[in-house]
């Protein structure tokens, strides 16, 4: 990577991260939101045995919804303080993306993690196949946070902002959620790797790696209007 | 000439209507005389999908390169060109919406019909309501945006972003291994040649009928919004004229003067 990019996007990295330490909004909001969604999901199955269907769906649901809710900040928050446009004079539209993706990047796992644990917690479920569903959290925390980068871009200058950006996310996400589901399922003991688990590991780490190819340019093409 | 190509388009339709409530039975059917359903059904999906790739290919004409730099692609200046691209996407994002739901809406009698179910959780039918939503939310980006410019640009990029997970959803999600075993919905009736003679026949019939009103409801679309487009311009620079007022118009004089 050309050095002055790494600089650009390092230096976006290191703004987002700077904000999010002063107050810890964002990955409060996000834990708080995935901790509750998983608490009530938990006492409402209270002593009931969930299925590994279930439980992966469960997840993902509370995965998906906490990274609508809380990644989109990063654009919006731009807009609402008013210095939107300074960093559009100071930073190329790729390393705004990049700097801003690899930040939801970070709060994604660290919420992930953080939540799966206490989920699997709650629910009693052991990981038979931890390679699979480290891949399959892994790979989703990059597609949700890339996704959900783009979404926030394209939702930063409407009047509706914070709401429109969850709306228009969580229906690009919802394939995601399928493969991460069929994925996880299979990792905690329903179903075998050759009956889709791995095809569902190749789709994820596949959606990532699309999701984060195409995201920068199509958010060039638009930050600048 | 144009009123003779509608008569026999007209003509032709209600032929072919006809002949879609004649074709013979097909056995493997619960209920073998609703199947013909099939024939109004099937074309459907077909434009969606070709629709949706033409408009998300409208929507990259919205972002021209102007700078030839590595990752610059910086939106075109000129104003009426852009609209020109915007109308044609929305126009066929719009029609592509009307053919997702024909598809939607045939899918659910031929489900209740055949496998007794209005709604199934079959993995097509959930597949294809999944691109209803996502397209749903490509028309609230549009709707969120007052500004012409804005709504074009950002709409663009929505519809581009949209353009995997839809192929995903349409292609690969249903042939999955263990999703496409769950599911009831036949995957490859076309290729292995399940469909042939008079079904065969009738049902190409119909995809060129309705590729046929497609394009002449593309065109009407795509005139109107240009001509909108042109009203509007008039208008704004008529507001930026000053005290000019156009020809024909007779203004109040002050009787003081």
């Amino acid at each position: 990577m050309n050095s002055s990019w790494r600089v650009e996007i390092l230096a976006i990295f290191r703004k987002e991260w700077r904000i999010e330490m002063r107050s810890l909004s964002g990955l409060v909001t996000a834990f708080l939101f995935s901790v509750v969604t998983v608490y009530a999901i938990s006492f409402a199955a209270l002593n009931t045995h969930i299925p590994p269907t279930v439980v992966s769906g469960m997840l993902w649901v509370a995965l998906l919804f906490s990274a609508a809710s809380s990644l989109t900040r990063t654009f919006l928050i731009e807009e609402e303080l008013g210095t939107a446009d300074l960093l559009r004079l100071v930073a190329r539209p790729h390393a705004v993306f990049w700097g801003k993706a690899l930040f939801n990047i970070f709060q994604c796992i660290v919420t992930s993690v953080l939540v799966t644990i206490l989920f699997l917690g709650f629910t009693s479920t052991q990981v038979i196949i931890p390679w699979l569903f480290g891949v399959s959290l892994i790979a989703g925390c990059l597609s949700l946070a890339g996704a959900v980068t783009l979404c926030g871009a394209i939702a930063s200058q409407a009047s509706n902002r914070s709401m429109l950006a969850a709306a228009i996310a969580v229906p690009l996400l919802l394939p995601l959620v399928a493969l991460g589901v069929s994925g996880m399922r299979v990792s905690l003991g329903e179903g075998s790797l050759s009956g889709g688990g791995s095809g569902a590991a190749i789709g994820l780490i596949g959606y990532a790696v699309a999701t984060l190819a195409t995201g920068p340019y199509i958010f060039a093409a638009v930050w600048k209007s | 000439m144009k009123t003779a190509l509608k008569a026999s388009f007209g003509l032709l339709t209600g032929w072919a209507t006809i002949w879609s409530f004649t074709v013979p039975d097909v056995a493997a059917f619960q209920a073998p005389g609703f199947a013909r359903i099939f024939l109004w059904h099937f074309p459907c999906p077909m434009l969606f999908t070709l629709l949706i790739l033409f408009g998300a290919w409208n929507s990259v004409r919205i972002f021209q390169r102007i700078e030839l730099k590595p990752f610059c692609f910086m939106p075109e200046s000129d104003p009426a060109a852009k609209a020109s691209w915007d109308i044609k996407a929305i126009a066929c994002m719009e029609l592509a919406y009307l053919f997702a739901l024909l598809t939607m809406a045939t899918g659910i009698l031929f489900s209740q019909i055949q496998w007794g179910w209005w709604w199934s959780w079959d993995p097509r039918q959930t597949s294809f309501l999944m691109v209803l939503l996502i397209y749903a939310a490509y028309f609230a980006v549009r709707f969120a945006y007052s500004d012409p410019g804005k709504r074009a640009a950002f709409g663009a990029a929505y519809a581009l972003a949209a353009v995997l997970p839809t192929l995903f959803l349409v292609f690969v999600f249903p042939r999955l291994p263990p999703i496409a075993n769950m599911s009831l919905h036949p995957t490859d009736s076309i290729l292995s040649g399940k469909i042939k003679g008079e079904y065969a026949y009738c049902v190409i019939l119909i995809l060129i009928l309705f590729t046929i009103m497609a394009v002449y409801l593309y065109n009407i679309r795509v005139r109107t919004g240009l001509a909108e487009f042109e009203l509007e311009n008039n208008d704004a620079k008529l507001d930026a004229g000053g005290d000019t007022a156009p020809t024909g118009v007779v203004r109040p004089v002050s009787l003081s003067e």
